[in-house]
């Protein structure tokens, strides 16, 4: 029961955040605009590419939905109201993002294509970037908490919310959760008007749309992975549990996605020293600094 | 609910995934066909086949990154066990991973100043 009430508030979610990426880009907010499009695709030519690796074309866009809902699992809507509550589900959600990379380095490999080829390798690099600042701050997370279940740390955040406790990490997360996910600035394996489309430029009709169903998954597992780790989860006064995560993710993801238009894009070069430099010596920081405070103070 | 059970419920979730995608191919196909006509199938480049092929070795001019990663990576796995039990051991906890995240701090700042962290 629980299961098929995630699922369906997962759907309700990615068209959400359809809705809101088509106001970020274009500007209009159209409450009917993804499923004409997602209709569009369905009725468009599906073209397999002159000598394609078959299989690394066909599993790409799939592994990258099943990387989606394996990390929205672990993610809990309410009490009770989550697929599986994992004892280790902080781990578990990063083993689920790990292969978003293995997806899209498939999706460029596969099509036998130059752009989608070098969308691929751009994001081998990027990860290289981001992986550290997502794990960083997780462990900061568990470390308040002492337990690395998604349920347990929400709990722990009954008395002061971490997005306080440890705001370093927030901020180093949401950005590195903005690269897992392609966001712009930081949209390297596509990069519209640079690569033609990155990786998603040999797949059309069908395959497409589910490539952009799964990126709409990873954005919200992402988005409801920020509030479960630093806003509370279901905390907070007035609402049911649920719809104060709802609101706070559908909150987290217009934030990521209004901010990408207003910045320019990000070398990968750039990301890298950005993210080695500054980010790992704030996370390692923060790390400390959540240590100390843990110890002294019993919240 | 049971470890077992969880474990179940998420390999259901992956081949349901599966079958939700084939589901929607069929629906697609169902549609309608794509029609076979020449040149179609060439990759987005310009209309023209690429002199070049695609599938050869690329230099990864992000490899001094690499590297160090693989070492913090490693390094994360001892993270998590120790992140679990932090509060319960105390300041002993803090020494002890202190002492080793100092080490590799300072082998970061080593391959900083050696030029690792650049695109080569």
């Amino acid at each position: 029961m629980s299961i098929a009430v995630v699922l369906l508030a997962l759907a309700v979610g990615c068209y959400a955040v359809a809705v809101l990426e088509g106001w970020a880009v274009h500007g209009r907010l159209s409450l009917t605009r993804p499923a004409t499009s997602a209709l569009a695709l369905m009725g468009r030519e599906q073209i397999l590419p002159r000598t394609p690796d078959r299989l690394f074309f066909e599993s790409g866009p799939v592994l990258l939905l099943i990387a989606g809902l394996l990390s929205v699992a672990v993610i809990p809507l309410a009490p009770g109201l989550i697929i599986t509550d994992l004892a280790i589900g902080a781990l578990f959600l990063n083993a689920a993002l790990a292969y978003v990379l293995v997806a899209l380095i498939m999706a460029g490999w596969g099509p036998n294509g130059a752009y989608g080829m070098i969308g691929g390798w751009r994001f081998l690099g990027q990860f290289v970037a981001y992986a550290m600042l997502i794990v960083m701050p997780i462990t900061a997370v568990a470390m308040r908490a002492e337990s690395l279940s998604t349920t347990q740390i929400v709990l722990s955040q009954a008395a002061l919310w971490n997005v306080v406790y440890q705001p370093i990490g927030f901020v180093l997360f949401v950005i590195a959760a903005m690269g897992v996910a392609w966001l712009p600035p930081i949209d390297l394996p596509t990069g519209g008007g640079d690569l033609a489309g990155g990786v998603e430029a040999e797949y059309t009709g069908a395959r497409l749309a589910v490539l952009r169903l799964a990126r709409l998954v990873i954005i919200v597992a992402l988005a409801s992975a920020t509030v479960t780790f630093y806003l509370g989860g279901w905390l907070g006064p007035w609402l049911p549990g649920w719809a104060w995560t709802a609101l706070k993710t559908l909150a987290v993801a217009a934030g990521m996605l209004a901010l990408g238009p207003r910045l320019p894009r990000l070398r990968e070069a750039k990301y890298l020293a950005v993210s080695w430099k500054l980010g790992i010596t704030l996370a390692l920081a923060n790390i400390f600094l959540v240590g100390v405070i843990a110890l002294v103070v019993p919240i | 609910m049971s470890e077992l059970t969880q474990y179940a419920i998420l390999l259901g979730l992956t081949l349901g995934t599966v079958g939700l995608v084939l589901s929607i191919y069929a629906l697609a196909r169902a549609i309608g066909k794509s029609r076979a006509e020449p040149a179609k199938d060439v990759p987005a480049t310009a209309g023209t086949l690429a002199r070049d092929p695609v599938w050869v070795r690329y230099h990864a001019k992000y490899y001094g990154y690499a590297l160090l990663f693989l070492a913090f990576d490693m390094e994360m796995a001892f993270m998590y066990p120790w992140a679990v039990v932090y509060r319960e051991e105390g300041l002993v906890a803090l020494l002890d991973m202190g002492v080793f995240l100092a080490i590799l701090f300072l082998g970061l700042l080593y391959g900083w100043s050696q030029g690792a962290l650049r695109r080569q």
